[in-house]
């Protein structure tokens, strides 16, 4: 698999489709990976595919330094082909402006990821190319999908907000968080408005709490469950239930998933006369 | 002076320093991490951990700080200064790296202005550090003239000598006295050579040609190609030991508010952002080049001291697997060329 | 104080903000106003253009700076000034009431409703509905206590509390 992403990857760099490809190529440390950008053909060989391979490359669309590099290919895996659906439907890119290489997969991570357990996209809904024996990609029923939130959403009350601020008060304030996600791509992020100021910059519990559920909040009925904030983030905060319960959410009262579908309306851009308003007085 | 400590005893250690007064703060698991935190008894301390995911330095320079206070009335603006910020506090268990950041950092908090915070806060802590007995392909603390064994910055150093027992040598006098204060915990040091259980950190780059390389190469290839895959977040600066910028923003209403400072890192694109909207450090190459030239040369010419311990955390959590000893070693590749 | 005769000694007397729609139920509580309706006071409204216009951030700044509890209030559906204002800000908030549930915020201090122009008497419901809900629930002091930085604890600027009014 990797001699044939190595091979494609040449191809494209040389006959010209692409200027660039965004792959994965050996990390610091055997258990890691990480992002590569391949601008020349003779490169390509620092390419690599395993286990180890989490990261969202579609990430590096929203950068301006490795936008300049020139019209790219992207490997992408089922989950993360889903983002460039997303985007496409948010009018970020075209189509035309990116070239997929999808590629098969049956999970990464060690121990296997979260978003791999109920994984339902091991081959790519939109791609190509696809490198890897194309898999029936099996429907994951509703329960199992959101299985790992039910022990939260049990919580007491008190409970939760003891759980979730004793994680938020971890938070640093890196943003390393909104800086991964491909789909933070504003250009200037609500906290960095301060006239007025929305969220407080400080690291204390009230801004913790409010960037960490409006970070959340951003991206409700748009995560495509990548979980790389969780991934990413310093301390060790379990964001992807936030995104996870949002998700559900979004689900249960839309009946959307983002990233599936390309001609489905994005949920939080339009709405149904019949939505849900048992909650209304 | 020099003493043991058995690890049976750690617990009346930390009994005795509650019964003195001190604030203890050690290694203690929580889930994934292991991080400098407060603890009341010496079983939470975990000992198994290469390093803690937190530096020492939120002890002294802390996230997030109220440094003043201030009400508005008609004719009157009426301040307060934060009182009781520095808490009489051991901090048990931190690494030789760690410990060696705070003396570095003491240059630039008494610098131009003396930070009374920092002062204030250092004077209150005294750090009993573990040397390390292992280390990870992250670690390159003898890269930057440190060992894993190294005393500057601590008051006292733990090295173990056996499975359960340290070697415990003072290196100051707040050290001294702290084992003074708490002798019965300790035992006479053993006759002979104790035979040091010190992890061996293989040396990655001469630090001696890193600052003449980056002298002449402020303009390089190499920083934009090495920082394609940084995605801008501040991750590395927050868990630097060293890494000491920071922003001060006022949170107010109309009748009063704080003044509070706040961590804040060269890596963000905002941290150099004009009102103009120009940015002269405008690609991430740029940032990621400030990174290196302020740890590198621009700390060392100064305060004559490299403004990095070799901890390797910035590697270990970066999103993008930037690696910063890398980064060195192909600066040293550079200077042999 | 409307119902002062009624009102026990020592009462919590919670903080409601109200985010109102300008076209119903700001004139519905206008309505009440001109028909001399008495209700609970209270309730501290903003009043927005559209229910469509409230950013969710405006909540969690109303629990910030010290409410007990919030009401968002606007067109009935199919009445939206703007058309589909409403319906916009009612899916929104078929995602954010459950994360803010999520994360241990009771909903109950946050109530949703549509009230028109015509509909004084039940913004006067809604209100002591609120209140008396609120009420029950007391001060929501988790919230509160959030407000507070470093080892000193008391005057943070944020520590409103005292302040609204």
């Amino acid at each position: 698999m990797i001699e044939e992403l190595r091979k494609k990857a040449e191809e494209l760099l040389k006959n010209g489709t692409v200027k660039v490809v965004f792959g994965y190529g050996e990390g610091s440390v055997p258990e890691r990976t990480r992002p590569v950008f391949i601008t020349k053909p003779e490169d390509v060989n620092k390419l690599t595919w395993n286990k180890y391979c989490v990261y969202n490359l579609t990430t590096y669309l929203k950068r301006q330094e490795t936008r300049k590099l020139g019209k790219p290919a992207l490997i992408l895996k089922g989950c993360d082909a889903r983002t460039i659906i997303v985007l496409l439907k948010e009018c970020q890119i075209k189509r035309e402006d990116v070239y997929i290489i999808g590629v098969t997969c049956d999970g990464v991570g060690d121990p296997l990821a979260e978003k791999c357990k109920a994984c339902d996209v091991h081959t790519p809904l939109i791609y190509d190319d696809l490198v890897g024996e194309k898999r029936e990609n099996k429907e994951v029923p509703f329960e199992e999908r959101y299985a790992e939130l039910d022990e939260y959403e049990k919580l007491e009350e008190k409970d939760k907000w003891e759980f979730w601020q004793k994680q938020f008060e971890k938070c640093i304030k890196c943003y390393a968080c909104s800086n991964i996600c491909p789909l933070c791509f504003c250009d200037r992020c609500i906290v960095e408005k301060n006239q007025p100021q929305w969220i407080d910059p400080s690291a204390h519990p009230r801004g913790n709490l409010s960037w960490n559920v409006t970070r959340a909040y951003h991206l409700a009925g748009r995560c495509i469950n990548c979980e790389e904030c969780q991934r990413v983030c310093p301390v060790d905060i379990p964001l992807n239930l936030l995104n996870k319960k949002l998700a559900k959410e979004a689900e249960k009262s839309f009946d959307y998933r983002p990233g599936y579908n390309i001609d489905d309306e994005l949920a939080m851009s339009t709405y149904k006369e019949d939505d849900d308003e048992d909650f209304f007085k | 002076m020099e003493k043991t400590l058995n690890k049976n005893n750690f617990d009346s250690f930390i009994t005795g320093l509650k019964k003195q007064g001190y604030k203890t703060i050690a290694p203690k698991k929580d889930n994934k991490l292991v991080t400098l935190d407060e603890i009341q008894d010496a079983n939470e301390i975990s000992l198994d951990h290469v390093i803690t995911n937190n530096s020492i330095k939120e002890y002294f320079l802390p996230k997030t700080e109220k440094i003043l206070s201030y009400t508005i009335e008609k004719n009157k603006v009426e301040m307060k200064e934060p009182e009781g910020f520095a808490v009489k506090s051991v901090i048990f268990g931190s690494r030789p790296c760690d410990a060696f950041s705070l003396p570095v950092m003491d240059k630039v908090f008494n610098w131009d202005c003396v930070d009374k915070f920092w002062v204030e806060r250092r004077e209150a802590v005294t750090i009993v550090t573990i040397s390390c007995d292992k280390f990870d392909s992250y670690c390159f603390c003898t890269s930057v003239g440190l060992a894993p064994d190294a005393k500057q910055g601590s008051d006292v150093l733990l090295t173990k000598i056996s499975n359960d027992e340290y070697l415990v040598e003072t290196v100051t006098e707040k050290g001294e006295n702290l084992v003074k204060e708490l002798e019965s915990v300790f035992s006479d040091p053993p006759s002979g050579t104790p035979d040091r259980q010190v992890a061996t950190v293989e040396k990655k780059f001469d630090i001696g040609k890193i600052k003449p390389w980056l002298d002449d190469n402020f303009e390089h290839d190499v920083w934009d190609e090495f920082s394609h895959k940084c995605i801008g977040c501040g991750a590395c600066t927050f868990v630097c030991p060293t890494c000491h910028c920071f922003d001060i923003v006022d949170e107010c209403s109309m009748t009063k508010g704080d003044r509070v400072k706040n961590w804040d890192g060269c890596q963000f694109k905002m941290f150099t952002m004009h009102t103009s909207g120009h940015n002269p450090r405008n690609t991430q190459g740029m940032r990621w080049r400030q990174r290196i030239m302020h740890k590198f040369k621009y700390y060392v010419e100064k305060f004559d001291s490299t403004l990095c311990v070799g901890c390797g955390r910035c590697s270990r959590v970066c999103p993008a697997d930037m690696n910063i000893s890398e980064m060195l070693e192909i600066i040293e590749t550079e200077a042999g060329k | 104080m409307s119902k002062a005769e009624a009102k026990p000694e020592n009462q919590f007397e919670p903080k409601i903000i109200a985010f109102l729609c300008n076209w119903c139920t700001y004139a519905g509580a206008d309505l009440a106003g001109t028909g001399r309706k008495e209700y609970q006071a209270n309730v501290r409204i903003i009043k927005l253009p559209c229910t469509g216009g409230i950013d969710p951030l405006f909540l969690i700044k109303a629990f910030e700076r010290g409410a007990d509890g919030i009401l968002v209030s606007g067109c009935h559906p199919g009445d939206c000034h703007y058309n589909s204002g409403n319906y916009h800000a009612r899916r929104r908030w078929n995602v954010f009431r459950p994360l803010l549930e999520f994360c241990g915020i009771n909903p109950d201090r946050i109530q949703f409703s549509w009230i028109s122009a015509a509909e004084g008497g039940k913004w006067v419901e809604t209100i002591n509905g609120i209140v008396d809900a609120v009420r029950e629930l007391g001060p929501f002091e988790s919230y509160q206590k959030l407000n507070t930085i470093g080892p000193e604890t008391s005057g943070g600027a944020a520590d409103a509390s005292s302040e609204t009014g």
